[in-house]
C-alpha cells in the first residue's frame, strides 16, 4: 500500500467529519435557531422537581410529636437581581432581616444564578398579604408555601430541623438535597433522616410564555415524589407529660422509663428544656444566646449526652461480680461497719454514721451499706471491676437510635499512671470507684437499660424510641436486639430480692418509691461530684404491673439525696403508669 | 527554531484563546450590575503556561531520549492505570489520581505514550501482517481494558481508533484492515439479525472479489457471527449509566434528569446563538445550571450560544486548518515511527474534536470526551498540547536529515 493514499482518506474523513459538524450546526443555528431562541427564551423545557413531604412523628397510640403546618417562605433568585442595594434595603425594610445577612446570602449563592434561595421562613399570613403586591417591583423575590415543623412539646429526643450547610449540601446533593433544604440537625430528626425525608419526583414541564402546553419533545417522565414515612414511636405522652411536670422546675434532671421487655422507651425526659419550634424558623440570635449562654444547659440532653457517676445505683454491678467471681458467697459478711472502714492509713466513711455492723450481701444491698462495698473492693483487681462494668452495657453505648450517645467511663491503671503519677494509690480508687463514685461515668440511660436487664433476669435490650415506621407500601418494625449479662440464675435472684428488700422492707433506702399493688424493686444513690457540694440524687429501679415490665431511672444533678428526693418521683411516676395501664 | 512550524503553534494558540475566552464566559454570572466569575480561566492560563513550557522542553530533548524512555514510560502508565483502579471513586469513577493541586488522569497520559509504544514496535523493517497486527494489539489490549475498568469507554474508544488510523497507514495488508472492519460492522448490527445477514453477505462477495481461499472465508464469517452473538452478552455486562448514554443518544428523553436532559439543554443554547450569538457573556441558557460541566465538556455549547453560527464556523475552521496542516505534513515524514505517531496523535486529537462537538449538537452519545485545547482541564491539556509539541519536533527533526 502506497504511503500517500491512506493518508489522503484520513484527511478526506476529517473533512467529512467537519462537513457534517459543519451542516448539522447549520440545521441548528440558522435553520431552527428561531425555534430554539423561543425554547430559551421562555425556558420552554424545564425540570420543575417535586418535593416528598417529610414524614411525621408520633407517640404509640398515635398522638402528635412532630407534625408539618404551612409556612409562607420568601425566596430570593439572585440571577433576577436588577438593583442589589434596593432589593435589600426593601427586605431589611419590610422583614427586619439584617441588611449584611442578606448580603451573605447574596454572596455566598451568586453562582447559583437561576436558583431559588431560601430567604426567610415562616413569615405571617398578615405580612405576606401586605407586602406581597410590592413584590412586583422585585422580579428577584418570591413567597413560597411550604411545610415548616411543629413540635407538640419540648424534648430532647426527636431532635429538630436546620437549614442544609455549604458543606452538606456537598455531599447530599446526589441525594435530592437543595440549597434550601432542612434536614435533621440532631435527635431522631438526624438518625431517621433518609426514611423521613422520603424521594424528590419531578415533572417535565414544556410551556410557551402564554402558559399553554406544548410538546416539543414527547416523554411521560413524570414521576411523583415518594412521601416520607411516619415514625411511631413508643413514647407515651401522657407519662412523658407527666413526668415534665413532677419534675422540679428548677433542678437539671433527667428521667427515662423503659418497657423492659423490648426495650421500647417509655418516656424520656432531660430538663430543663426549651421550646424545639425556635429552629423551625430562622433562630433569632437573640433566642441562641438565650439557650447557648443559659448556666443550667438546656440544650443538653442529660439522658444520653450527660455523663456522671451512678453513686450506689452501681452497687449492685460490684455485688454481681463479687458473686460471680466467688469473692463472696451469698452468706459471706464482710467488714464491720463502724460508719467507715480504715484501709491503709485513710478512714473511709459509711453514709451511715452510726454504723450498719457485719452484713451479708443481700442486707448491704437493701441499706445500701458502703463499708461491705468498700471491703469487697479490697479483694477485687480495678481491671476486674472495669471490664465487669462494661459487661453489664455500663460505659459502653447503648446503641440507642440517636446520634451522638456517649459511652461515660471506668479509669484503667494505666490512666491513673498517666494521669496522676506512679505512685497513685490504686486501693484508695478502687474504694471509691465501689461505690459508684470517683472517675466512673455513666448515663442516666445507661443505668436504666441495666435495670431492666435486672427486671428480665439478666437479659438486656436495647433501648431504642421508634416502635415503627410507617410508609404507604410498609410498615417497618423496629429490629429488636438483646444480649445476655454475665449473671448466673441464683445470683440474679439474689439482686433482684435484695433490690426489692431495698424498696419495700424498713430500713430499705428506697421505700419511697414504693407504690401499693406494684412489685416495686430499686436502688438510690447519692453520688458526690465535683459539680456542686450537694449529691446527684438517683433512683434507679423497675416494676412489675398485671400486665407491664418497666424499669425507670430518675436522676437530679446536685440535688440531694437519692431516697429522698428521686424515690418519691419514682413512687409517683410508677403510680400514674399504673394507672394508665389499668 | 528555524524550521519550527509557526503555523500550527500559532492555531494552536489561538484555539487555547477561544478556550480560555469560553470558560471565562462559562463562569462568569451576573448579579444586577456585579460581574462574579469563578476562578476555573486562571487556573487554565495556568496549565497553559505549564503546557506551553512542556512543549518547548520536548521541542528541545533529543528524539533519540525521547525513544529510550518510550517503553519505561509505558510500564509506567500500566502501572498508574493499576494504581487508580485502586483510589477511591472520583464522580463515580476510578479514574483520577487526585495530587493536590490537580485531579490527574492516567489514561490521558495512556493515549499518548500507548500511540509512541504502537509506532515504536510495527516501524521496524521487513515486518510481516501478522507480526504488525499482533504487536499492536499486545501493546494497545492492556491499557485499553484498564481504560475500561475505570470506566472510561471515551477514552478506550479513542485508543482504539488511534490504532487503526496507525494500522491504516502502516505495512498491513488491506486485507486485514476489511476483516478488522467487518468485525466493527458485525458489532454495530449485532442489535438486529436482519442487518447482520445483509452485512454479511455483502461481507462474503467482497471477499470472493478479492479470490479469498474458501478456508479463510469460512474463518472470517466464523469470527464475525462470534461477534454478533458476543455483543449482546457484552452489553448486558455493561454498567448501568453506560448502557443510559448510549440509550439516550438513541432517545434524549428517557433520562431526563441526566445525559439526554443535557444534551437537550445544550442543543437549545447552541440553536438559540443562531448566525451571530448572543454575544461576549450574554449567554442566557449556561447559567441555568442544566450543563453542570459547562466549562469542561460542554464548553462547546457556551460557544455556540454566544458567538452564534459565525463563531462555531470560525472555530471549526481554525480545528480544520490544525489538522489538515498536520496531516500533510505527516505525508512529508520520512521516518515510519514518526508517521506512525503523527498519523495516532492527528486521528485521537480529530475523534475528540467531531466526538465533543458532535455530542453537544446531539449528533454523537455522549462519552465524557473534553473538547480538545478548548475545554477546562489541566491534564487532558497538558498531554494535548505535548502531542502537538511531539508533531512540531518530527516536522522539525525532519527538516534536519534533510
Amino acid at each position: 500500500m502506497s504511503d500517500s493514499n491512506p493518508l489522503k482518506i484520513i484527511t478526506y474523513l476529517i473533512s467529512g467529519f467537519f462537513l457534517i459538524l459543519l451542516a448539522a450546526l447549520f440545521k441548528l443555528q440558522i435553520l431552527e435557531g428561531k425555534k430554539y431562541d423561543q425554547i430559551a427564551e421562555n425556558n420552554i423545557v424545564r425540570i420543575k422537581v417535586t418535593f416528598p413531604i417529610r414524614g411525621e412523628i408520633y407517640d404509640h397510640k398515635f398522638r402528635p410529636i412532630a407534625t408539618n403546618k404551612p409556612s409562607f417562605n420568601l425566596y430570593i433568585t439572585p440571577g433576577r437581581i436588577r438593583n442589589k442595594e434596593t432589593v435589600i434595603n426593601f427586605v431589611s425594610g419590610d422583614f427586619n432581616m439584617d441588611r449584611e445577612e442578606i448580603r451573605k446570602v447574596i454572596h455566598e449563592n451568586r453562582f447559583r444564578l437561576h436558583q431559588d434561595i431560601l430567604l426567610i421562613q415562616n413569615i405571617p399570613y398578615e405580612k405576606m398579604i401586605r407586602t406581597s403586591e410590592f413584590l412586583n417591583y422585585y422580579p428577584s423575590l418570591d413567597f413560597k408555601t411550604e411545610a415548616i415543623r411543629e413540635y407538640a412539646f419540648p424534648n430532647h429526643f426527636t431532635g429538630h430541623l436546620g437549614r442544609i450547610n455549604e458543606k452538606e449540601y456537598l455531599e447530599k446533593k446526589d441525594l435530592g438535597y437543595t440549597i434550601n433544604s432542612y434536614l435533621g440537625k440532631n435527635g431522631l430528626e438526624q438518625s431517621y433522616e433518609t426514611i423521613l425525608r422520603g424521594k424528590n419526583g419531578y415533572n417535565v414541564i414544556q410551556v410557551d410564555a402564554s402558559g399553554k402546553y406544548l410538546q416539543f419533545f414527547k416523554h411521560n417522565l413524570d414521576k411523583p415524589a415518594q412521601n416520607g414515612a411516619d415514625l411511631i414511636l413508643s413514647i407515651d405522652n401522657d407519662l412523658q407529660n407527666y413526668v415534665v411536670d413532677i419534675l422540679p422546675p428548677k433542678e437539671r434532671s433527667a428521667v427515662v422509663v423503659m418497657d423492659t421487655e423490648t426495650g421500647e422507651i417509655l418516656a424520656y425526659v432531660s430538663k430543663p428544656d426549651f421550646d424545639l419550634n425556635i429552629f423551625s424558623s430562622n433562630i433569632s440570635q437573640e433566642d441562641w444566646n438565650k439557650i447557648s449562654n443559659d448556666e443550667s444547659k438546656p440544650m443538653l440532653d442529660r439522658v444520653i449526652h450527660g455523663t456522671y457517676p451512678p453513686g450506689s445505683v452501681y452497687k449492685p454491678i460490684l455485688a454481681t461480680l463479687g458473686l460471680e467471681s466467688g469473692t463472696i458467697l451469698p452468706e459471706t459478711k464482710l467488714a464491720d461497719c463502724t460508719g467507715g472502714l480504715l484501709i491503709g492509713d485513710r478512714f473511709f466513711k459509711c453514709w451511715w454514721e452510726k454504723g450498719h455492723g457485719r452484713l451479708n450481701v443481700t442486707e448491704a444491698i437493701k441499706v445500701s451499706c458502703d463499708v461491705f462495698f468498700y471491703d469487697l473492693s479490697t479483694k477485687l483487681s480495678l481491671a476486674q471491676m472495669g471490664d465487669f462494668t462494661k459487661l453489664n452495657m455500663l460505659t459502653v453505648k447503648t446503641g440507642i437510635d440517636l446520634p451522638g450517645e456517649r459511652s461515660g467511663f471506668f479509669p484503667t491503671r494505666e490512666w491513673y499512671v498517666e494521669t496522676y503519677g506512679k505512685y497513685t494509690s490504686i486501693i484508695g480508687q478502687k474504694v471509691n470507684l465501689a461505690i459508684g463514685q470517683g472517675e466512673i461515668l455513666t448515663t442516666p440511660l445507661q443505668i436504666c437499660a441495666y435495670f431492666a436487664a435486672l427486671a428480665n433476669d439478666g437479659v438486656w435490650k436495647r433501648p431504642h424510641l421508634l416502635k415503627k415506621s410507617i410508609s404507604k407500601n410498609a410498615n417497618q418494625p423496629y429490629e429488636i436486639y438483646e444480649q445476655k449479662l454475665p449473671v448466673s440464675d441464683e445470683n440474679m435472684k439474689l439482686i433482684q430480692h435484695a433490690l426489692w428488700k431495698a424498696v419495700n422492707e424498713r430500713y430499705g433506702t428506697g421505700t419511697a418509691a414504693s407504690v401499693g399493688g406494684v412489685d416495686v424493686c430499686g436502688k438510690t444513690g447519692s453520688a458526690e461530684n465535683h459539680m456542686g457540694d450537694e449529691t446527684h440524687s438517683w433512683f434507679a429501679g423497675y416494676a412489675i404491673g398485671r400486665n407491664y415490665k418497666i424499669s425507670l431511672v430518675v436522676f437530679l444533678e446536685n440535688a440531694g439525696h437519692g431516697g429522698s428526693i428521686s424515690a418519691p418521683l419514682a413512687g409517683k411516676i410508677i403510680q400514674f403508669y399504673n394507672g394508665l395501664e389499668k | 527554531m528555524r524550521n519550527f512550524d509557526w503555523f500550527i503553534f500559532i492555531l494552536l494558540l489561538c484555539l487555547i484563546l477561544f478556550g480560555v475566552i469560553a470558560i471565562y464566559s462559562a463562569s462568569a454570572n451576573k448579579i444586577g450590575d456585579d460581574l462574579e466569575v469563578e476562578n476555573y480561566y486562571i487556573k487554565q492560563i495556568f496549565w497553559v503556561f505549564i503546557s506551553l513550557i512542556l512543549l518547548y522542553l520536548i521541542f528541545k530533548t533529543p528524539y533519540n531520549l525521547i525513544e529510550i524512555l518510550v517503553v519505561p514510560a509505558y510500564f509506567l502508565t500500566i502501572i498508574l492505570l493499576v494504581l487508580v483502579l485502586f483510589l477511591p471513586e472520583i464522580k463515580g469513577a476510578h479514574r483520577w489520581i487526585p495530587l493536590g493541586l490537580m485531579n490527574f488522569q492516567p489514561s490521558e497520559l495512556a493515549k499518548l505514550i500507548v500511540i509512541l509504544m504502537i509506532s515504536k514496535v510495527i516501524s521496524g523493517q521487513h515486518l510481516s501482517g501478522t507480526q504488525i497486527l499482533t504487536r499492536s494489539i499486545l501493546v494497545v489490549i492492556l491499557p485499553v481494558i484498564l481504560i475500561l475498568l475505570e470506566p472510561d469507554l471515551g477514552t478506550a474508544l479513542t485508543l482504539v481508533l488511534s490504532l487503526f488510523a496507525i494500522l491504516v497507514v502502516s505495512d498491513l495488508p488491506s486485507l486485514y484492515l476489511i476483516i478488522m472492519l467487518g468485525l466493527l460492522f458485525s458489532i454495530v448490527t449485532s442489535f438486529s439479525i436482519i442487518a447482520f445477514l445483509i452485512f454479511i453477505l455483502i461481507f462474503i462477495y467482497l471477499l470472493f472479489r478479492i479470490n479469498l481461499s474458501k478456508i479463510v472465508i469460512a474463518f472470517a464469517v466464523t469470527v464475525n457471527t462470534f461477534f454478533f452473538i458476543i455483543t449482546p452478552i457484552i452489553w448486558n455486562s455493561l454498567k448501568d449509566y453506560q448502557q443510559n448514554r448510549i440509550l439516550s443518544f438513541l432517545n434524549p428523553m428517557r433520562d431526563p434528569f441526566g445525559v439526554g436532559y443535557q444534551i437537550i439543554q445544550s442543543k437549545i443554547a447552541i440553536g438559540s446563538g443562531g448566525l451571530l450569538g448572543k454575544g461576549f457573556l450574554s449567554g442566557t441558557q449556561k447559567n441555568m445550571n442544566f450543563l453542570p460541566e459547562h466549562h469542561t465538556d460542554f464548553i462547546f455549547s457556551v460557544i455556540g450560544e454566544e458567538f452564534g453560527f459565525f463563531g462555531c464556523t470560525i472555530l471549526l475552521l481554525f480545528y480544520f486548518l490544525f489538522l489538515y496542516r498536520i496531516a500533510r505534513k505527516i505525508s512529508s515524514l520520512k521516518r515510519k515511527e514518526f508517521r506512525y505517531a503523527s498519523v495516532g496523535i492527528l486521528a485521537y486529537l480529530s475523534f475528540q474534536i467531531f466526538v465533543n462537538i458532535g455530542m453537544t449538537i446531539g449528533i454523537v452519545p455522549t462519552t465524557g470526551i473534553p473538547l480538545p485545547f478548548a475545554s477546562y482541564g489541566g491534564s487532558n491539556l497538558l498531554i494535548n498540547v505535548l502531542a502537538v509539541g511531539l508533531i512540531l519536533k518530527f516536522i522539525n527533526e525532519r527538516s534536519i536529515f534533510n
